[in-house]
């Protein structure tokens, strides 16, 4: 017998019955121990269970929208302001439907118009459904005083998709089947239980049987602490990239717009540089750009190129890096400068990358990319693609497909994706190409330099990895989520 | 990336059913983003507006395929001007560039003339910068009374597509759809502009003798209406790029040459300035590439023989002189521009399917960053100690980050977004806990205890200068938690991690419990603060037991190469 369960049987000695909190009292035991021990006893028909019905309530995310009002309060408002309303200025039509249903209104001609009960509800501004609501967020999951009292208008909320209610069934009370007192006493008689220190060191062990425990009886479950996903992805992409001679690099997050952008000659008038794309920030609004060798071969690129004028006060703005490419073109010019280098050299990244984006299930403001560079000599691109399908190769992307695309700051261009046959499922895995050899020349570099990556959220998503059903999950860390979330498939 | 809509029953019709379309669009670089019934969405490269054309399409399909072969100077302009536009100095100073084609004989059935507007609505809202940078009207040809000019005004009026009654310039931006979406257009010069009437002229606006045929760029009029019977048409390409607008009035002359159009050129006269500007030119570039040169860029031996037929492919008339090739970029091609933009052509005519990868030769070793490896080591130190880790994002908003954390907080002390498109998104995250603490208050249904830790970067600032560092931050959340738990941990991570002698002592912090938070000193510095968290922190994350934490700089500034 578990210790856990002799202390139960120690609490029932000499009671007909015993109330679960009295259980929990006189045991000394936490409440999850004691609901184990006394699911085990009673499983082994040592006690009886009296089992009631319980109900969690907890709210939904429209259900906090409405703490601080209902919509058919606000409306009873407006239309208490003025006596009616016209109803084809009212575009809320849950709230219209509710104030009906309460009385508040009648519609009249095509007007709303306030009734007497209305009239009093505007003066009162207490609501039961509000009130009602405000009690249950404030008094957290479980309120259940405040539950068994409301039961119509938890109905009534839940049906209206405001809150949520989980029916349990819990340990009421416990009356034992056996006599506690004899079991316990058995309990010492019939062999080892727990095994001692004494035991073993006095070998007393030899002279006593084994007591057989249950070996069916539920255990406690166990959550053991873990690294976040991403980070296990992470890993698991920098491993491949290690593997393959690559040299890791990481650089800042708050960039300026010339290493993000100019140095990659994408052009200052283009969309992405707007707001809607990238974060700039307003504090600090500018970076300086130290390199004015770099600065000026840059901007004689944009010109030739792109036949615009090209302001250095542009490319001074602070954002926050759209790409870890902008990490690569600081390596680039690092090269141009180094003496005495071996070629090829082999560099990578795994970063964080933003985005000013309308956030929802499918779309993060920050993600994560990854990319290689490789400079060399005659380096070309029939060497890219046995990279890059080497590398994807690694991942356990076999036979990756390619098809011409376009990218501003590379030529030739290419985009690697996966045709997942058992998920029916297309990953577009990377972006690929030689890099611009303007972009080389302007950063003083006189290689090829190879480039290609992707983003990792896009691995998580994918069945064949991960599966996940949006890509928000991850980054929410959930508690529940972090302990029981799927493993990397790899 | 733009994606057009064209109907599966006029491809088909033109020899590519679905099944051979599939095939055939991922070697052009063009992406099948779905299928509705009869009609396919296709998504395009930024690079090719020729292909957002269903006649430029059916083009680049056509030569791939080897059912065209492009011919010498194909796309011809007949001689004698249609037409003139006037030019006036007060539209020179808002949006100066204006180029017409006079199209005649063109085919615009079926649904030809909606490919047409389709594609001039997407190419302006892409390439164009939505309009800003160009726009491209369709007039009928014959409702064209006499010559044009092209003016700015403060006011006038128009009869828009759609409406039957005239209405002001002003009513048409403040009251029309294509008014509200274009409004970014209309700047004027910044406040320079000549006045008319004392107000500046805003308006870029195209009238011919009797009427207002355009409101530039938001809407033409609905006297010069298309309609798909139509064989004659003028179309108005203008912009604030001089190359912009007479390379995009290069690609659609084409497409309508392909439509069947005899293409007159149209005369512009700038007040002011002698002779004219005369658009379209339907002017091929000759360029000479070495086959030695494609071979070392792609890696791939293109045969002097075979080398024609690969250009061919891909649109271009050429000529093959021993170990080089010769060849004439078509007008259409507006993105052509370096050697190194035919290479990537070679590749596609090529086949990528066909390219052999080859192996780079030489050895190289791989090494992994510092500071990655040491946020590992931290990760797994604080795992072994019971917690789980936690990734949150860098972008947070002033509540999570000061409020709840019943801080004050400094506008100069941190990094703040200039404009983000989520309420919930205002800065950059200055400490980790609250991220933290934000992460356990969605999971106060979960069992208790919970433990969470997170490795990450933090940015604060001091005189105008940002510093990023790297912090580890833990929660402890529990009925039984104590200031005693935390300073366990935080020893065993101090000693683990930092290494160098540390003393703890008093310290005090709004959010932690007074008399119960401390300091981690190293070196005579603060490197960190842990103890038990006020209730007050508590309740603003509705968390409803105790808990302790501890946040502990590993790297106090981030110094990056390169």
């Amino acid at each position: 017998m578990h210790e856990y369960e002799i202390k139960i049987l120690q609490a029932l000695k000499g009671k007909k019955e015993l109330g679960f909190d009295d259980i929990v009292v006189m045991s000394g035991l936490p409440k999850d121990s004691a609901m184990w021990a006394i699911e085990n006893l009673s499983q082994a028909k040592v006690v009886g269970v009296k089992r009631k019905g319980a109900s969690e309530v907890a709210l939904t995310q429209e259900g906090e929208k409405y703490v601080d009002g209902f919509p058919e309060e606000r409306l009873l408002k407006e239309v208490f302001k003025s006596g009616k309303l016209d109803i084809r200025g009212i575009k809320d039509q849950i709230a219209l439907a509710w104030a009906k249903k309460n009385a508040w209104i009648m519609i009249d001609g095509g007007m709303a118009v306030i009734t007497q009960v209305g009239k009093e509800a505007a003066k009162e501004r207490e609501y039961p459904a509000r009130i009602l609501l405000q009690k249950l967020a404030s008094a957290g999951p479980g309120a259940g005083a405040v539950v068994q009292k409301n039961q119509q208008l938890i109905g009534v909320l839940a049906k209206r998709g405001l809150l949520t209610v989980r029916e349990r069934s819990v340990i009421d009370s416990v009356a034992p089947l056996q006599d506690p007192a004899r079991l316990l006493s058995s309990e010492k008689e019939a062999g080892i239980g727990t095994l001692t220190r004494d035991m073993i060191k006095s070998g007393a062990w030899r002279k006593e049987r084994f007591r057989p425990y249950s070996i069916n009886a539920p255990v406690e479950p166990l959550y053991p602490a873990r690294l976040h996903p991403v980070r296990e992805f992470i890993n698991y992409v920098r491993q491949q990239w290690l593997e393959m001679g690559f040299v890791e690099i990481a650089g800042p997050i708050i960039e300026a717009a010339f290493w993000n952008f100019d140095a990659l000659f994408s052009p200052q008038d283009h969309p992405t540089r707007e707001m809607q794309d990238t974060f700039f920030l307003s504090n600090p609004r500018q970076i300086s750009i130290t390199d004015m060798e770099a600065v000026e071969e840059v901007r004689a690129m944009h010109e030739l190129g792109w036949k615009e004028k090209w302001s250095e006060n542009l490319a001074k703005e602070a954002l926050l890096r759209t790409h870890v490419t902008a990490l690569s073109a600081r390596y680039m010019r690092k090269l141009a400068n180094a003496v005495n280098e071996n070629y090829p050299q082999k560099f990578f990244s795994v970063g964080s990358v933003f985005r000013n984006e309308n956030l929802d299930y499918k779309h993060l403001a920050e993600l994560h990319q990854y990319e290689g560079i490789i400079i060399g000599n005659n380096l070309t691109f029939a060497n890219l693609i046995d990279s890059l399908k080497k590398f994807y190769a690694k991942l356990g992307f076999e036979d990756v497909k390619l098809r011409p695309s376009y990218f501003p700051f590379t030529e030739p261009s290419l985009e690697a994706y996966y045709y997942d046959e058992e998920h029916g499922d297309t990953i577009e895995l990377a972006g690929a190409g030689i890099i611009r050899p303007e972009i080389t020349k302007a950063l003083g570099i006189n290689r090829t330099v190879l480039a290609w990556g992707g983003g990792l959220e896009r691995f998580m998503l994918s069945a064949r990895m991960m599966g996940l059903d949006s890509i928000v999950t991850p980054y929410k860390n959930n508690v529940g989520w972090l302990r029981s979330r799927p493993n990397i498939k790899v | 990336m733009p994606i057009v809509a064209f109907s599966l029953k006029d491809l088909e019709r033109e020899g590519y059913p679905k099944a051979a379309l599939e095939e055939l669009v991922p070697k052009l670089g063009i992406e099948i983003e779905g299928v509705d019934g009869d009609e396919v969405k296709l998504g395009f490269t930024p690079n090719r507006p020729d292909l957002l054309d269903f006649t430029g399409l059916i083009r680049a399909f056509d030569n791939f395929t080897g059912k065209r072969v492009p011919a010498e100077a194909q796309y011809r302009i007949k001689n004698e001007p249609a037409l003139t536009i006037g030019v006036t100095q007060a539209v020179k100073k808002v949006r100066p560039y204006i180029a017409g084609i006079v199209a005649r004989d063109v085919n615009l059935k079926g649904n030809r003339l909606k490919y047409m507007i389709n594609f001039t609505d997407k190419f302006a809202d892409t390439y164009g910068r939505r309009r800003k940078k160009l726009a491209i009207g369709i007039h009928h040809l014959e409702a064209i009374k006499g010559n044009l000019v092209y003016d700015a005004v403060s006011e006038g009026t128009i009869t828009p597509l759609n409406e039957k009654e005239k209405m002001s310039f002003g009513e048409v931006m403040r009251e029309t759809a294509k008014g509200q979406e274009y409004s970014h257009t209309i700047t004027g010069s910044g406040g320079k502009g000549i006045k008319k009437g004392g107000k500046e002229a805003v308006y870029p606006y195209l009238k011919d003798d009797k009427k207002t045929i355009a409101l530039i760029p938001i809407i033409n009029s609905e006297q010069t209406r298309v309609k798909e019977d139509d064989t004659d048409i003028f179309v108005d390409i203008t912009g604030t790029s001089a190359n912009a607008v007479a390379s995009s009035a290069n690609l659609i002359a084409c497409s309508l040459i392909d439509m069947g159009a005899d293409i007159y050129p149209v005369n512009v006269l700038y007040a002011g300035s002698k002779g004219a500007w005369e658009n379209p030119s339907l002017r091929y570039r000759e360029m000479k590439v070495l086959l030695s040169g494609a071979e070392r860029t792609l890696g791939v031996h293109i045969s002097e023989s075979s080398v024609i037929g690969v250009v061919n492919k891909m649109g271009y008339f050429a000529s093959q002189y021993g170990k080089s090739v010769l060849l004439s970029v078509p007008p259409y091609r507006v993105d052509v521009i370096h050697k190194q933009d035919i290479i990537e052509d070679m590749a596609i005519g090529f086949g990528y399917d066909k390219i052999q990868p080859l192996p780079i030769s030489g050895s190289s070793v791989g090494l992994s960053d510092d500071l990655i490896d040491l946020e590992n080591r931290v990760a797994l130190l604080m795992v072994g100690l019971g917690y789980t880790e936690s990734i949150n994002s860098m972008l947070t908003n002033e509540t999570i980050n000061f409020d709840d954390m019943v801080c004050k907080y400094d506008k100069s002390r941190y990094v703040s977004l200039a404009d983000s498109k989520s309420l919930n998104i205002s800065m950059l995250r200055t400490d980790l806990l609250p991220g933290l603490l934000q992460d356990l208050s969605i999971s106060t249904n979960e069992r208790m205890p919970q433990r969470l830790f997170e490795v990450g970067k933090v940015f604060n600032m001091a005189d105008g200068k940002v510093t990023e560092s790297v912090r580890l931050a833990f929660v402890s959340e529990h009925s039984k938690t104590n200031f005693g738990e935390a300073k366990s941990v935080v020893e065993a991570a101090v000693r683990n991690v930092i290494g160098d002698p540390f003393r703890i002592k008093e310290h005090k912090h709004p959010s932690y419990v007074d008399g119960r938070c401390a300091a981690v000193v190293v070196n005579d510095e603060l490197v960190g603060i842990f103890g038990e968290l006020h209730p007050a922190v508590l309740e603003c994350f509705k968390l409803e037991e105790p808990a302790v934490a501890c946040e502990l700089t590993l790297v106090k500034e981030m110094k990056y190469e390169g």
